[in-house]
Formats: C-alpha cells, structure tokens, sequence
C-alpha cells in the first residue's frame, strides 16, 4: 500500500493539552502542528499514555518512523477506543502537535482511520481553554 | 428493621469487596448498568432524579463520579495571579515552575498527583459509602486510594508525612466534609505547579444536588507556602453504568523529552 507523506507545520495558536498528568508544554509546541500519513508499525497500549509507531515516506520515497502519543488507556476507551482500534498494518493519518526537542514525535490530537473513521486521541485543547495558563 | 439490616450487611460486603480489589483494578465493566439507577422512560439513566439517601436519612455519595477537568492544569484558575495569596518563597517557586514549563513536574515520574487535584482530573474517582464501618472509601483510577473515617477520631497534630495524607469526615446537614492532613509536600497541587508544603490542610465539602451531580468546593489552607486559605469549586458529574478501569502510570517515556523553556 502507497503511504504519501502530507506534512504540513503551521501556527495555529492553540496551546494543546494532554489528557494527562502532566505538562504538555514542557514537551510539545502546541503552535507547531503536523498531519502524518503513514503505516502503523507498533502500538504500544500503556499508561500514561498510548504510543502510535508509524513510517511516514516522503515525496522521494524515503521512510521514517514517527512516534505519536495520545491519552491514557482508561480515558481513551472512554472515548470509545479499544486496545485494536488502531492495530498494525493500519493506513492512518494523525494530526497533532510536534515535540520541541526535535524528535520525530508527535502529540495526536486525532487519528483518522483507513475506513474513514476519525477518533480523538486524548489531547485536550478545551483543557487548555478552560484554564488560565 | 430488616431493610435496615440489609443495608448494614451490604455495606459490610462493601468494604470486603473494596479490600479485595483496592489492589487489582477491575477493568472490565467499562458499561454495565448499576443497580438501584433511577431511570427515564427509555431506560436511561435519569442524572436529574432526587439524591439517593441512606436509611438514616443522609445522602448516599456512592458513585463513580468526575470532575470538569478545569482544575487539572491549574487548580487556581480562578483566582487573578495577582491576587493569589503566595508566601514569596511560593511565589518564587510557581514562577519558576511555570516560566520552565513544568518540565520538573514529578508526576511525570509516576509519582502521585495531589489529593485536591485528584477529584478534578480526566480519570473519575469511586466514592463509597461504608456506614457499617463509619467510613467513605475514595477510590482512584490510578489504583490508589483513601480512607475516610466518620468514626469521630481526630486528626493527628504531629502526624507521619505521606503523599495522600489522612482523612477524617463529618456530616454537616447534607454535606459530607473531609479534612485531611499528613501530606508530605512533595507533589505540586496542579500541573501548573502550585506548591504546598508538609503544612498543607485539605478540605472537601461534598454535596450531592441530585442524582447525577454534586457540587465540590476545596478548601487548600497550606500557611507556609500561603498567607490565607484559598478555595476551589468544582462541580463533578456522576457517571452512570461503568466502573473504575485501570491505569497504573509506568515507565512515562515522555520524560527525556520534557525539555521545557
């Protein structure tokens, strides 16, 4: 299956927060966002929060493995996830926010799935709203 | 009085089911319907029916409840910067904390976040009536918990520091009140970082308006970190027909990447 890479990096001014327990801001820039395409290589379904593995190629057709994180286990299948909601083999497009060390990393603020379906991923902007920062 | 007894004899069962899996988290009835739920005419859970009340007439508190979430990042939020009743060391400290974007933050180590921010956060808390007992037991996601004594003991004046404290609780009309002390200042009270020191004394009222929602004002009265008690009022929501699930924090990997300001 073609993985096309749609990264796009824009500010939006939206400081994103987890559906944690901790700081978003010491790890991600929540102004700094990212859309990556790409083919699930592992899930690892864990607190304090899920990881998404995924190889992302690029126009040149050189592949790179992002790591996106999105909230609890306990708080996403609340939000109707389960632990094969996004499983190996996947197509799936995450949207989030880059980590500020650099890494290929990501906070997901949502997942959208080969078959069309989109699923929060835990990070809370309406969090970040509702406090004074 | 048998209904009475009955009562009794559950709570008993209660407590014995608490013990039994305070330590092993169920995680299994994320949706299964809770006895004794009023109900609308479509077999939904009727949130606005009146409070549940125990034999003796007191509003019966047990339930799976949460929080807005307002208070997680910042449980001052509504409170002026400028009017916040900081000691300077205090001050100092949250700007710090706040100016390196928590990254110092330890419970990105998995260490145990703050008991008042603890009934604010995305992860309900299980609040359980125990009267055979005289206790409330306040059970976390996290797969901690506290104990609340209504025996009338009081709390100590020199008490052993810890992360959650020791509780006891009163009834005051219809509101449950918790005062808790013995924390050991280690965890900050909120993601922002507000500090508190082995001084820290927490009240809780609890008031449950209806059947699906409770009003909550935290009393945070810490005289070494602030000059005047402070109080938070949040407002949690019953969820109907689950349970608590697990999450147990580990190995945050998120940590080598906190790199702050």
């Amino acid at each position: 299956m073609r993985s096309a890479i749609a990264l796009s990096i824009c500010a939006v001014g939206l400081a994103a927060q987890l559906f944690a327990h901790h700081s978003f801001a010491a790890e991600f820039d929540g102004s700094k966002r990212v859309t990556l395409k790409g083919i699930v290589t592992k899930v690892d379904w864990r607190n304090p929060h899920i990881y998404v593995y995924l190889n992302v190629k690029d126009k040149d057709g050189k592949v790179t493995e992002w790591a996106c994180e999105g909230g609890p286990p306990n708080v996403l299948m609340r939000e109707g996830w389960t632990r094969t909601s996004v499983k190996e083999g996947d197509e799936v497009t995450i949207d989030g926010a880059l980590a500020k060390d650099g890494s290929k990393r990501c906070n997901s603020r949502s997942v959208n799935l080969a078959d069309g379906r989109k699923v929060f991923a835990g990070s809370s902007e309406d969090n970040a709203n509702n406090a004074k920062q | 009085m048998p209904g009475r007894s009955r009562y009794w004899q559950r709570s008993t069962f209660r407590v014995l089911t608490i013990c039994a899996l305070a330590s092993v988290a169920p995680a299994q009835w994320l949706k299964y319907p809770t006895k004794g739920t009023p109900r609308t005419a479509d077999g939904k859970p009727d949130l606005t029916a009146p409070t549940p009340r125990r034999p003796d007439g007191k509003p019966d508190l047990t339930g799976v409840w949460l929080g807005t979430t307002k208070y997680m990042i910042n449980l001052a939020a509504d409170i002026k910067d400028e009017d916040m009743p900081f000691q300077p060391w205090a001050r100092d400290e949250y700007k710090r904390r706040r100016a390196t974007e928590s990254k110092d933050d330890p419970s990105a180590l998995c260490l145990p976040i703050s008991v008042p921010v603890k009934q604010t956060i995305t992860s309900p808390f299980k609040l359980i009536d125990v009267p055979a007992k005289e206790e409330f037991i306040m059970l976390y996601e996290g797969a901690r918990h506290r104990e609340i004594f209504m025996d009338g003991r009081q709390l100590s004046k020199d008490p052993e520091p810890s992360w959650y404290g020791y509780s006891v609780g009163r009834w005051d009309g219809d509101d449950l009140v918790i005062d808790s002390n013995g924390f050991n200042g280690k965890p900050w009270l909120d993601i922002n970082g507000h500090p508190s020191t082995e001084a820290l004394h927490v009240t809780e009222r609890y008031h449950r308006i209806d059947f699906g929602h409770m009003s909550l004002e935290i009393t945070i009265d810490d005289p070494k970190a602030y000059t005047k008690p402070w109080k938070v009022k949040e407002s949690p929501r019953l969820l109907p027909d689950t349970e608590l699930l697990e999450s147990v924090c580990e190995n945050n990997q998120d940590v080598e990447h906190m790199v702050g300001k």
